[in-house]
């Protein structure tokens, strides 16, 4: 496929600008984080109240999705079997990963780490809150094409749907990995 | 009322500017000369008057084009130099030089601290002739901005920063400046006065504003003091040596020695005085200064006392 | 083809009929005409919104010390005054101008995504209640229409009024960004078959190129309106600074949303200028490639100077002058763009049609915009004169002496498309007339103004020399203006009813959506014209003379 015929399809490119500008919508977020990295001086910041290896696991499970999401696209593609299997499973690791930032959540909020508490509190729920948003609309969107291949509705010619879907799992999975670098493995002084 | 025009400078600082306002503003005069003479030529010149044919296409012309890029170019290369060469001279580094004045906007007043002399004024700043000042500028509460056309550049006063720029004024006057960033309801009532002194008459100011003003001991002033500490004006309001130490609204220990009441609004004579106190919400509507709902005998015995502040 | 001439032709289109059927037939509507109508329709009201809001505050400032209006509503009414302009009415019409002509202009059906479009036009519409619904809760907002923190903070701003700015904010940006991706895609993927893109014409390349501003544009202030939101309602602490939060940061924010917003505002109407000087002047635009590809330049660099609106705030010297040598460079782009409308104009044969003298007049009136434009990147003579009423003037002259003026002409120039009927062109020039002395009467003295030291958004003002007289004149000035539209309106109502029949192509222009009926159907085009370069219905009517053949590159 040409770059020609690949920008050519009207609902790849417009989902393409569509994630370029929720690109830019995260980088001001994480910027944001960023610029008041250090800022806190006495109490919670990332350093002494995030846990970093719960997090690195559930960052693997959710980063594993991007695998899992290509395998059902790649399924559909050759009309072989698996795409609701492989969608199935994509679905519970975006469920796995919303679970364990419930927990860390649950957790820093036990400590009294809020939203209101200082500007670490501020900008973490903020990147990692429109994160978790993003991640809960995908897992909406991939349950409503699970269920459209249930019902036998998922065809190959439907691939461009599917293929979009795909897109915004992979974008979702690429934020992640830059929120979690920037919140959770500078978090060291 | 004074005037306030960056065409009228009295600094070295508001000079160099000047000089470059001037600078450019022929340049650009200049260039819309040339355009709009261009259009309107083009508009005469090339008239449907009906009988033409049709006129032939033009598709571009390389030359030309890179010509009308280039020479602006080259133009704004040269207003960019002369730009930082200016900026150089109007706004010079400060160095480990202290401030000589630090200024805290509030809302909707300017609060003068001056801290070789020890001492805190507000809305009208005193500053010797032909000396340049660093004026240290703060905010207590939103962004202001410190502005005198006159005298140099203006810069914003962002609550928890530190900004510093000089002033200075080349003659004995005063120079009227204003808030140049919004700061909510009264951002029009928040009116500077720098007021520019020989170096004796700033020295004997300076003297003046650092000692205690004199306790009235009877009359009416008497009787204004003990309502100013009883009534609620002490929450706000600091007059050094009767133990108020308000700092909402502006210091007044020297009160009567200015010339203005409320940034500006109105002139501090006993009339407007007693009338500011009256009901400063006719008069600057918004301002944090409540209307106390005084009694006139109460308002002729504070404007007394705080008439002996000189 | 030299002659402009209105040949009477009947109203023949059913669709048309049966669009008028009901209002749902509008509210439901994907067709990206309707929807475009709407934009249109929706953005005249929002302008007499805002335009009555500026008439109140030019009365308030007439005399010195007055006490027309209280400090609280003038604040109200400078904040809507300036949100509405900029939100509610500039970027949609404008949009509303790109729904409607790029899909004909490029030979296409519809837009890309019909739907989108709709949504896109909803979201707009509920932002602007949303900020319109302030009033009736009780308070407007009144920190300026850009909310600079911590004013805009609970502390300062204890009412509800930023809270509804900033969703409506919220909601209008995500119905922007919906509505720009969808010209994108429209743009990209249905021109006619010979239509490539060095054939676009102007006006579709630059919505295209705006469009591209607004998606990278829009999440900035986006996500700056989100933190202030969170900030009010949740007690962050972003932009508070008693806990560490940095007031400047909200600015960095909101300027890198701000400068190419300006930009988003001024190339549609670059667009619609490119369109109908040529046609006007009966030749084809001059140096169609540096014209495109300085709108690409002008909105690479458009993300680049944003500080330029920070001057005052103290960054420093190193990035004052990065951002002023970037500013500067806009400047020459701009320029080219100028000039090479004025060298189509050379050698034409130009015919002062309403929509012909809003061009011309364009011409002059943004070339003073730019200037001051220039002047504020001039760091020091930007220490004195920003925030001043010489600032006013600048965003004035970009904004209503750039921007207006193209819409305007734009309304004259597709009015009879949009419609089927002319607009009285006698009305048309008192339009004209009164607009162009009632904004310079307005606008200019501002300049002066400002340099004599006065702030902008002040309430009131004392009565320092010569301030009385200067602020009469502009008030005096903004009722000729107000008078001008309602010129206008009338133009358009009566036109629309009892207005010349225009044919297809009453102007004798050559870009497709003139190929088709006026209005056109609801499929809008029956068969579209072979496409061999940038005038197609010229190539058509001039076998002899096509552009190919006279030498034009393609």
């Amino acid at each position: 496929m040409t770059s020609s015929e690949f920008f050519g399809n009207k609902t790849r490119l417009a989902v393409l600008l569509f994630l370029a500008s929720e690109g830019i919508f995260f980088a001001f977020l994480i910027t944001g984080y960023v610029f008041y990295h250090g800022a806190v001086k006495n109490g919670p910041d990332a350093h002494n109240s995030l846990d970093v290896l719960k997090t690195g696991i559930y960052t693997i499970i959710l980063l594993s999705s991007s695998a899992t999401i290509y395998m059902a696209e790649r399924a559909l593609k050759r009309k072989q079997k698996g795409f609701s299997f492989w969608m199935g499973i994509t679905v519970v690791c975006g469920l796995v990963f919303l679970f364990g930032e419930m927990r860390e959540y649950m957790r820093l909020l036990q400590q009294n780490v809020t939203i209101s508490r200082n500007l670490f509190g501020s900008t973490y729920y903020t990147v990692t809150g429109f994160h978790a948003a993003h991640v809960t609309i995908g897992i909406i969107l991939m349950g409503i094409l699970l269920l459209l291949s249930f019902r036998g509705g998922i065809k190959e010619k439907d691939h461009i749907g599917v293929e979009v879907i795909s897109y915004y799992w992979h974008f979702v999975d690429v934020v992640w990995v830059a929120v979690f670098s920037v919140i959770y493995l500078w978090s060291t002084r | 009322m004074k005037s306030s025009s960056v065409f009228s400078p009295h600094s070295s600082f508001a000079w160099s500017i000047y000089h470059l306002n001037v600078f450019v503003l022929i340049a650009m005069g200049v260039i819309l000369l040339l355009v709009s003479g261009l259009v309107l030529y083009a508009s005469w010149r090339f008239r449907a008057i009906g009988g033409e044919g049709t006129p032939k296409p033009n598709f571009g012309n390389l030359r030309l084009e890179l010509m009308y890029t280039i020479l602006p170019a080259m133009l704004l290369a040269a207003i960019m130099v002369f730009t930082v060469r200016t900026m150089q001279s109007s706004d010079p580094p400060q160095g480990a030089h202290p401030d000589d004045v630090e200024v805290v906007g509030h809302q909707w007043w300017w609060e003068f601290r001056y801290p070789q002399a020890g001492f805190v004024t507000a809305n009208e700043v005193h500053i010797p002739v032909d000396t340049p000042m660093l004026f240290g500028l703060g905010a207590a509460d939103v962004i202001h901005d410190f502005w005198v056309p006159e005298l140099g550049r203006k810069e914003d006063m962002i609550p928890g920063t530190h900004g510093r720029i000089w002033l200075a004024a080349d003659r004995a006057n005063t120079y009227s400046g204003a808030c140049a960033e919004f700061c909510g309801v009264e951002h029009a009532w928040m009116r500077i006065r720098v007021i520019a002194q020989s170096k004796q008459e700033y020295a004997s100011w300076l003297h003046q504003q650092q000692q205690t003003p004199a306790l009235p001991a009877s009359g009416e002033a008497a009787a204004g003091l003990n309502l100013f500490q009883q009534l609620s004006c002490a929450n706000c309001h600091t007059i050094r040596g009767t133990g108020t130490s308000g700092t909402i609204g502006p210091d007044l220990t020297h009160l009567a020695s200015r010339e203005t009441l409320a940034a500006g609004r109105l002139n501090n004579t006993p009339d407007q005085l007693y009338l500011w106190l009256q009901q400063p919400d006719i008069y600057k509507p918004g301002s944090h200064m409540p209307n106390l709902h005084l009694t006139d005998m109460q308002l002729h015995s504070i404007v007394a006392y705080l008439e002996t502040l000189r | 083809m030299s002659e402009i001439s209105v040949l009477p032709q009947p109203m023949h289109d059913l669709e048309v009929e049966e669009s008028r059927a009901g209002l749902l037939r509008w509210a439901a509507s994907v067709d990206h005409k309707q929807i475009a109508l709407m934009y249109m329709m929706a953005s005249i009201v929002f302008f007499v919104f805002g335009g009555v809001e500026a008439l109140l505050m030019r009365l308030q400032l007439a005399i010195p010390n007055n006490a027309f209006l209280s400090p609280e509503t003038y604040d109200q009414l400078f904040t809507l005054h300036g949100t509405t302009m900029i939100f509610l009415v500039t970027v949609p019409v404008l949009l509303g101008f790109g729904t409607y002509i790029v899909p004909l202009m490029i030979g296409a059906r519809d837009m890309a995504f019909p739907r989108l479009n709709a949504l896109g036009f909803w979201l707009f519409l509920f932002g602007g209640f949303l900020l319109y619904f302030s009033i009736l809760a009780g308070n407007a907002p009144d920190m300026g229409w850009f909310s600079y923190a911590p004013l805009s903070e609970k502390s300062y701003s204890s009412l509800g009024g930023v809270d509804y700015w900033a969703l409506g904010i919220l909601a209008i940006g995500i119905g922007t960004v919906s509505t720009a991706i969808n010209l994108i895609a429209t743009v990209a993927t249905l021109r006619v078959p010979g239509m490539t893109l060095r054939r676009l014409p102007l006006f579709a390349w630059m919505s295209a190129v705006n469009s591209f501003l607004i998606i990278f544009a829009m999440p900035a202030i986006n996500a700056a309106a989100a933190m202030l939101f969170i900030d009010r309602n949740l007690h962050a602490r972003f932009f508070t600074p008693d806990a560490g939060g940095s007031p400047v940061l909200w600015q960095h924010f909101f300027w890198n949303f701000g400068h190419p917003e300006v930009y988003i505002m001024i190339l549609p109407a670059f667009g619609i200028i490119s369109e109908v000087i040529p046609v006007f002047s009966r030749k084809a635009i001059f140096g169609y490639g540096f014209v495109a590809a300085s709108t690409v330049a002008i909105g690479l660099l458009s993300f680049g100077v944003w500080a330029h609106h920070m001057f005052a705030v103290g960054l420093g010297h190193p990035m004052d002058i990065f951002f002023a040598a970037g500013s500067a460079l806009i400047a020459i782009p701009t320029g080219i763009k100028i000039f090479n409308w004025i060298v189509t104009m050379w050698g034409g044969t130009i015919h002062f049609t309403t929509a012909m003298l809003f061009a011309v007049a364009f011409l002059i009136e943004f070339t003073i915009g730019g200037l001051s434009g220039v002047i504020f990147a001039v760091v020091p003579i930007d220490w004195q004169l920003t925030d001043t009423y010489f600032l006013v003037a600048h965003i004035h002259y970009v904004l209503f002496g750039g921007t207006m003026f193209g819409i305007l002409s734009g309304v004259y120039y597709w009015f009879p498309k949009f419609t089927g009927k002319m607009l009285s062109e006698k009305l048309g020039k008192w339009n004209f007339w009164l607009t162009v002395i009632g904004f310079n009467a307005t606008f200019f003295i501002q300049h002066v103004l400002g340099a004599e030291g006065m702030p902008r958004r002040v309430w009131t003002y004392p009565d320092l020399p010569h301030w009385y007289w200067m602020n009469m004149l502009s008030t005096v000035g903004a009722f000729v203006l107000g008078f001008a539209f309602l010129v206008l309106f009338w133009n358009i109502w009566r036109s629309r009813k009892m207005g010349e029949y225009a044919g297809d192509n009453p102007w004798s222009a050559w870009t497709l959506e003139w190929a088709t009926s006026s209005p056109p159907p609801i499929y809008n085009f029956a068969e579209v014209p072979p496409v061999h370069g940038r005038r197609p219905i010229w190539d058509l009517e001039n076998p002899e003379h096509t552009d190919a053949k006279q030498g034009g590159r393609s």
